[in-house]
């Protein structure tokens, strides 16, 4: 069994409707979705049971209707999971993944600032990348937002 | 503890218009550190928003130059994604070219760090030292890709240009000289005294604390944490090619450096492997101008660390997502880890040690002791100069190394 | 008198003093500056000298494209600087926003918020770019001076 193989039972056997959403892409990757409800526990289960030490980033995507957030997680092999999660573009709510990665906090507000997202629990702090004065209401990487030329 | 997290710091009234934020926020007390914020975005571009209104081929362009030192690592980083995509078979020549300008850049990117390094501890002759060692880089490069930064190789599919017997011999060339001399800032680093203390339990940050706050690059294999994308999860040529990731236990500034330097080492190997076993055959396979619907993420080992880009694709010529996260992000929360509990003396060489890919040079610092209301707001050359100051206050002086290696320059 | 005379006689008695800001680079400018000031070109035997703070400066050196964030203090640092004053834009960004131009959180171009003296444009701007604007620049000045003295 490869390790992809071995990881996606590990998963199923876990949580067996993962079963469903679980691709192996290619070897070394790995794509799983999830239901708002099963993110945390499918989560935890990826940074500490299976090792998957290393959060590389979290990309926010307007898949318009809904806005998606994959968090891309890899281990010491080099398997890499991306872990997606879809949401209502009216209420983009998550939690804060900064108990286990305290780097995410950065990235979280990457989302905040540029999709409209919502981080419960998301320490109080700067916002990042957009200035202070940048309209809240404005969320560049959405796709119906487009640079006012006159701004 | 000082958590920086819960850290705030009102600027006081003599900057009422300040609207600009400061890059850095330092809390003080006495001369210590208790925390420190650091505020990014002030060379936010949009880049992502402007991959998506352009081509794929206009957007190699634009990626290449989110950072003007790892631009090849931007470019082929994405590249790479979106060959995965459109599953091309990239030829192994141009794999092999790829990972020999990666190697090149590399290089460059070490050797400015190191003179940077020297700058921001007071060894102002190491940085004319060795960047002057790096233009037999830039010469290189130059004369293979047509320009000094922003080589413009990678095309989807594969190179756009080659490496003729003539380049490779140049190239080997080249390579003697540079091993010399990095046997030399191997010496210096290893055994000058001054830069031995300097460097030394300075921007601590434990094997524990690397996992926790997950950094990456040099910056954790410093602490002996073997983490490096070329071997974990190779790309280009890596697979094909012997080489060792370098660790370091010493988990401070100094083992930075040591890492760097003996990094340096291993690109040269690599090169010599990689232009020894150039395969024949193509440059690049033709691409499609609409992509297939898809997504890829791919990663690659910057100088800086791991740089990540995840593409979708959506059947037309222009991508629907780039994403791309730079490994200096990744180490932002070790610098704030390191920071803390140390002298406000060490915030210089603490944050170039993590090779930052932002200018600190104009960022402004935010000093506020623990017992002022208000915070005093100074540039950072001023916290660079009362760097080197302290020190020379605590013995470590580079003024007699900087005389010697003046000589050694002029001879 | 050779041009490069000119100009190291002019340096010799008006040494500029160089203040560089990067508002968003990308960093290649701002090392090919700095590399511009190691033994291998040498800027400095035109007298310059990289200053820093605004008070002291004659030129003003910007990279990059000019982001929102940075905008503001580009502005103050401008207004900082004693007359007569100087700026040069350094790289196709400061020059026109590059590969920047059309992007959300970008003026495009120095001259956008502040008056250019000199443009040295290059992705990036090479050294040898660098000393061949900054000896343009010095012999336009001159040229001025001459002008001004001659009384027209």
């Amino acid at each position: 069994m490869t390790q992809e193989e071995k990881i996606k039972e590990s998963l199923v056997n876990k949580f067996n409707y993962l079963s469903v959403s679980i691709k192996i892409v290619r070897p070394r990757r790995i794509s799983i979705e999830v239901s708002l409800d099963n993110f945390e526990p499918v989560f935890a289960y990826l940074a500490r049971d299976l090792q998957f030490s290393h959060l590389c980033t979290i990309t926010g995507l307007d898949e318009p209707e809904k806005l998606s957030f994959i968090y891309h997680l890899a281990a010491d092999s080099g398997v890499l999971i991306n872990l997606k999660i879809a949401l209502p573009k009216n209420s983009p709510t998550l939690k804060t993944v900064t108990p286990y990665f305290p780097g995410a906090e950065i990235y979280e507000r990457e989302l905040v600032d540029l999709f409209g997202a919502k981080i419960e629990g998301l320490p109080s702090g700067h916002r990042y990348p957009l200035t202070d004065d940048w309209p809240v209401d404005q969320f560049p990487l959405r796709k119906e937002w487009k640079a006012d030329k006159n701004a | 503890m000082h958590d920086s997290k819960d850290f705030k710091i009102p600027i006081g009234p003599q900057h009422p218009a300040l609207k600009e934020p400061e890059g850095f926020s330092v809390a003080l007390k006495g001369e210590k550190i208790l925390g420190v914020d650091i505020r990014l975005g002030y060379n936010h571009r949009g880049i992502e928003k402007a991959a998506e209104e352009r081509t794929y081929v206009q957007d190699i362009y634009l990626i290449e130059r989110v950072c003007g030192i790892c631009s090849h690592s931007h470019s082929t980083c994405f590249v790479q994604a979106v060959e995965e995509i459109a599953g091309l078979a990239v030829p192994n020549r141009a794999l092999y070219i790829r990972t020999i300008i990666a190697e090149l850049e590399r290089i460059h990117s070490h050797l400015l760090w190191l003179g940077v390094a020297g700058h921001e501890i007071g060894f102002d002759t190491l940085l004319m030292y060795s960047w002057r060692d790096r233009e037999v880089v830039m010469d290189i490069l130059a004369a293979i890709t047509g320009n000094r930064v922003n080589y413009g190789m990678n095309t989807i599919g594969g190179v756009r240009r080659d490496i003729d017997a003539q380049q490779a011999e140049d190239i080997l060339k080249a390579l003697t000289i540079l091993e010399e001399r990095t046997k030399y800032y191997i010496e210096v680093a290893t055994q000058e005294t001054t830069i031995i203390k300097r460097l030394s339990g300075v921007g601590v940050l434990s094997r524990e604390d690397v996992l926790r706050l997950d950094a990456v690059g040099p910056t954790a294999r410093a602490s002996g944490v073997k983490r490096d994308v070329r071997a974990d999860d190779p790309y280009a040529a890596y697979a094909e090619l012997s080489f060792e990731v370098i660790t370091d236990d010493h988990a401070d500034v100094y083992g930075r450096t040591v890492v760097r330097v003996k990094e340096l080492m291993e690109s040269y190997k690599i090169i010599r492997q990689a232009l020894k076993n150039l395969p024949t055959g193509l440059l690049t396979v033709r691409a499609p101008r609409k992509i297939p619907v898809g997504e890829a993420i791919s990663r690659y080992e910057a100088p800086r660390g791991e740089d990540v880009h995840y593409v979708k694709s959506n059947g037309t010529e222009k991508p629907e997502r780039v994403k791309i996260r730079a490994p200096t992000l990744a180490n932002v929360q070790a610098v704030k880890h390191m920071l803390r509990d140390r002298y406000l003396a060490d915030m210089p060489i603490v944050v170039a040690a993590i090779d930052p890919c932002f200018s600190c040079t104009d960022r402004t610092v935010a000093l506020k002791e623990e017992d002022c209301a208000r915070a005093k707001v100074i540039n950072w050359q001023a916290l660079h100069a009362f760097g080197i100051e302290w020190y020379k206050q605590q013995g470590i002086d580079f003024t007699e190394l900087n005389k010697k290696l003046q000589d050694r320059l002029k001879g | 008198m050779s041009l490069i005379k000119k100009i190291v006689t002019w340096a010799r008695i008006k040494s500029p003093w160089i203040l560089h800001f990067n508002t968003g680079a990308c960093n290649a400018c701002d090392i090919e500056l700095i590399a511009a000031l190691t033994p291998r070109y040498d800027l400095e035997r035109f007298g310059v000298i990289l200053k820093g703070t605004p008070r002291h400066a004659d030129i003003l050196v910007c990279s990059g494209p000019v982001t929102k964030q940075i905008e503001d203090r580009l502005r103050r640092i401008y207004e900082q600087m004693p007359e007569p004053k100087f700026v040069v834009a350094v790289g196709t960004c400061a020059c026109s926003g590059g590969v920047f131009d059309g992007c959300y959180n970008v003026d495009s171009g120095i001259d956008k918020v502040i008056p250019v003296s000199a443009y040295i444009p290059g992705c990036p701007a090479s050294p040898k770019a660098l000393i061949d604007g900054v000896a343009k620049l010095l012999t336009s000045l001159e040229e001025k001076e001459e002008t001004k003295r001659s009384g027209r």
